[in-house]
């Protein structure tokens, strides 16, 4: 068989995409890059605004300090346990929902979804909120930042739409063969719906693993905080400190985190979540496609 | 069933009106009840007594957690404080970055700890309507250091300017004997001496300075500013505007400005001081001595520009010099030479325009009805307000984690390190003991204020000190009411900006100083002649009722 010659409008158009991606590439790479050299490099050269792709000063020191702080584990080992946890939580939940939600037969089906639509617009606000989180006694828990926010709208929607696109003779079958409900979604719907599974984890998970604020508001003891707020006390909180001259009156002796610090630890912070990508990514493109092209 | 009269209704509303207006006076019924309140309290407790809880109490406090020296539940603070006052302090830790969004849910919410430390007037003002926090101004006879320091040092007008509405405050903040004026500018020492100019002591010499300094360098901006935040050149224009006269300008603007010649508030953007420091930059700025990206650069940016030598003045306070300028520069440029000058005498003449109250605590009312209230208030007394609760919260513990000579200097102990002062030290005053911590120690008599000064500050200072004090950062009282805030919450906003972008367009040169008229008039169409009005309507107001 002989591939017919791409046309010239063809070529042109590759072209172009090509150059168009590689500046995307270029542009989100890049301060990620930086942010990897400045981790390795010796502060007196970030200051002078030396380092740009390439460490100056080599050293590993920063690396050595930030693993050298007891409280960076404990802060990581959080974000290790939220992350899980609240994903695990998240995703059952949606996938439940979900299910349910795409069977048109279901009486109050409009009201469900309508239910699940309102909150994406209206919310009972930052007080509400956190008075109905503490009096259910879920502060200085792990249950207050994962069950809050357990089912995410937009990927309810999502996973409904999917669940909608398998055909339902394929449910009829399962039935005629004796599955119930439950039967039907574990054993027939859930194993064809990996690829969407995998991008809901990633979804879920890469959300949880950057959120800061549910946390900071709900623990109220330094040991039960993420990772993200260690880091976002670290570079906000030391840039601020010095701001807010009055603090000083004590003579804190404020020192801003060395820039090196902070790079460290913003790189530390992200390269679990990076290495978890390129295993989920081709689940990711087909899961979120699916999803979509339902008609 | 009993038929109302719309008559006796409205008479019924109105006694009760009464009743509930008089229940605000200074000496409420409830203030002298206290009898339920006072388990653990001293009996008697004055001044120079060492607190201690006659039962072990434990009390929370919000805790504004810093980066620098996270909270260690083993530092030596937490148990010596134990031991010296019966006291256990249950902290709730919040991070530093965001300390005040948690503080507001934590009180809106009803769920604030008995404590709340760190907090700059007037951010209390917006709790006060809710009820949340405690009018302290009734307790201070359960604070005998906190009412001697007020009245040795004479801080009466200071503290009007806490004043409410009811002519109550609700901050205790932290005391100063002297005024401390932190921020100035730091200069390349070498380049002065190349060119052979004195270090200056005027702005004007400043100007000079900045011309001569750009006539030997022509292809830098020989001043590139800092602390841009949250106002650009918010820094500059404050000290600018402090040597003008004008308080309340710069990082932390305020909509109105005490002029004491003419007895009334004025609106701070439009006063004739604005208008001079505003000229005075559109001069640097077209001349080409300072950087027009000081309005809009990072604090990072500044630096380092001036360690690469595409600046030689820049923004400063005694930390910064230390920790970031000078050793930017040493690794870039061995022979370059920073000193802080002294801040320089604008048209108000020498004075020393720092204030001499400080950020300090607040108290959850629910404090009140808790039987350990009076043993509370004495320990907050004697720990944030006695000379020996501040010595120790700074220090620490003598012959452990500081020593004293017989001078009564005191110096960190042989192993102890802070702010470099013994940079052999293998242990640190915060990170390793929880002391000098910034919740608990600031404030207070000038020697325990400067005992961790290096003797370049304690010059600088004592320059300072000479100066006179200035009045006019005083302002009177002028608080306003619940819906007057509201009100002047509404406008503050969009004249804020208004301000702030027509400051950067006069200095940038985008817009014509022949134009000044024009935006004042601008100015007065975004209400600022009703703010203004309104303040001067309180500021009557309280004269009348509290005067």
């Amino acid at each position: 068989m002989v591939t017919p010659r791409p046309t010239r409008g063809y070529r042109v158009f590759q072209a172009v995409n090509a150059v168009v991606l590689t500046a995307v590439v270029v542009v989100t790479v890049y301060p990620f890059l930086t942010i990897v050299a400045r981790s390795l490099s010796d502060n007196a050269a970030i200051v002078s605004g030396q380092v740009n792709l390439v460490p100056r000063g080599f050293n590993l020191t920063a690396y050595r300090v930030v693993t050298s702080d007891p409280a960076f584990w404990i802060s990581y080992r959080n974000t290790v346990v939220y992350t899980v946890v609240a994903t695990l939580i998240s995703v059952v939940l949606t996938t439940c929902y979900a299910f349910v939600l795409s069977k048109k037969h279901l009486r109050g089906r409009t009201a469900l979804v309508g239910i699940a639509v309102f909150t994406m617009f209206f919310t009972g606000g930052l007080i509400p909120n956190y008075v109905l989180v503490t009096s259910l006694g879920l502060k200085n828990t792990v249950w207050a930042v994962a069950l809050p926010n357990a089912i995410n709208v937009f990927n309810l929607l999502v996973m409904k739409a999917f669940f909608e696109s398998l055909p339902v003779e394929l449910e009829e079958a399962a039935a005629v063969d004796g599955l119930g409900t439950y039967g039907t979604l574990l054993r027939i719907v859930l194993p064809l719906s990996k690829a969407m599974v995998a991008t809901m984890v990633l979804f879920y998970a890469v959300s949880f693993w950057n959120s800061w604020f549910a946390a900071f508001l709900y623990m109220d003891r330094q040991d039960l905080l993420p990772v993200t707020v260690y880091l976002r006390n670290l570079i906000v909180g030391a840039s601020d400190a010095t701001q807010t001259g009055g603090g000083l009156g004590s003579g804190d002796d404020i020192v801003q985190a060395a820039a090196t610090i902070q790079s460290v630890t913003i790189v530390l912070t992200v390269l679990p979540i990076l290495a978890v990508y390129p295993f989920i990514q081709r689940y990711f493109v087909s899961g979120i496609m699916l999803g979509a092209v339902k008609g | 069933m009993v038929q109302l009269s719309r008559r006796q209704v409205l008479l019924a509303t109105g006694a009760a009106a009464v009743v509930s207006l008089t229940g605000c006076g200074d000496d409420g019924p409830d203030k002298k009840d206290l009898d339920r309140n006072r388990a653990g309290a001293m009996e008697k407790y004055g001044v120079g007594d060492q607190f201690r809880a006659t039962e072990p109490v434990t009390f929370s406090i919000l805790y504004n957690n810093h980066p620098n020296y996270p909270l260690k539940p083993e530092w030596l603070f937490w148990s010596e404080l134990a031991k010296r006052t019966n006291v256990k302090l249950d902290p709730v830790a919040v991070p530093l970055s965001d300390y005040e969004q948690k503080r507001s849910v934590l009180v809106s919410s009803g769920d604030a700890p008995l404590i709340i430390p760190k907090t700059y007037h007037p951010q209390e003002n917006s709790y006060v309507s809710s009820g949340a926090i405690l009018p302290v101004s009734d307790y201070l006879d359960l604070m005998p250091h906190f009412a001697e320091k007020l009245e040795k040092w004479n801080l009466k007008p200071e503290m009007d300017t806490l004043r409410q509405e009811d002519g109550k405050f609700y901050l205790l903040p932290g005391l100063h004997e002297k005024p401390w004026q932190e921020y100035t500018l730091a200069v390349r020492t070498d380049i002065l001496e190349q060119l052979g100019i004195p270090s200056p002591t005027t702005w004007d010499e400043v100007y000079t300075m900045l011309k001569a300094m750009k006539a030997a360098h022509p292809d830098v901006h020989p001043f590139s500013d800092r602390f841009g935040k949250p106002n650009p050149a918010g820094n500059l224009l404050n000290m600018l505007a402090l040597s003008h006269g004008l308080p309340g300008a710069g990082w932390n603007y305020q909509a109105t400005a005490w002029d004491a010649g003419a007895g009334k508030y004025v609106f701070t953007g439009a006063s004739e001081q604005y208008r001079q420091v505003v000229t005075f930059l559109h001069k640097l700025v077209a001349e080409g001595l300072l950087d027009p990206e000081t309005f809009t650069q990072t604090d990072d940016q500044a630096r380092q520009k001036l360690a690469s030598g595409k600046s030689f003045v820049i923004s400063t306070n005694a930390q910064t010099l230390v920790n970031d300028y000078r050793p930017d520069i040493a690794k870039i440029n061995p022979n370059a030479r920073l000193k802080k000058i002294m801040f320089p005498i604008g048209p108000a003449g020498p004075v020393n325009p720092a204030s001499r109250l400080e950020n300090g605590v607040m108290i959850s009312s629910k404090a009140r009805e808790n039987k350990n209230f009076v043993a509370m208030m004495q320990f907050i007394d004697w720990l944030w307000y006695s000379d020996a609760g501040q010595e120790f919260a700074k220090w620490g513990v003598e012959g452990t984690t500081y020593t004293k000579d017989a001078s009564g200097r005191r110096a960190p102990a042989p192993d102890v390190d802070i702010v470099g002062l013994n940079p052999k030290g293998t242990k640190h005053l915060q990170k390793d003991f929880g002391f000098a911590n910034g919740v608990f120690a600031y404030g207070g008599k000038l020697d325990l204020v400067q005992s961790f000064f290096s003797p370049e500050e304690m010059e600088f200072q004592r320059e300072m000190n000479g100066r006179k004090p200035a009045p006019w950062v005083t302002p009177p009282p002028a608080p306003l009411t619940d819906e007057e805030r509201e009100q002047t919450t509404l406008w503050a906003t969009a004249l804020k900006d208004y301000v702030t972008q027509n400051t950067l367009r006069f200095a940038l040169g985008q817009r014509p100083l022949s134009e000044w008229d024009a935006y004042v008039t601008e100015l007065k169409g975004k209400n600022a002649q009703a703010y203004t009005d309104l303040v001067n309507k309180a500021y009557e107001r309280y004269r009348k009722n509290h005067g």
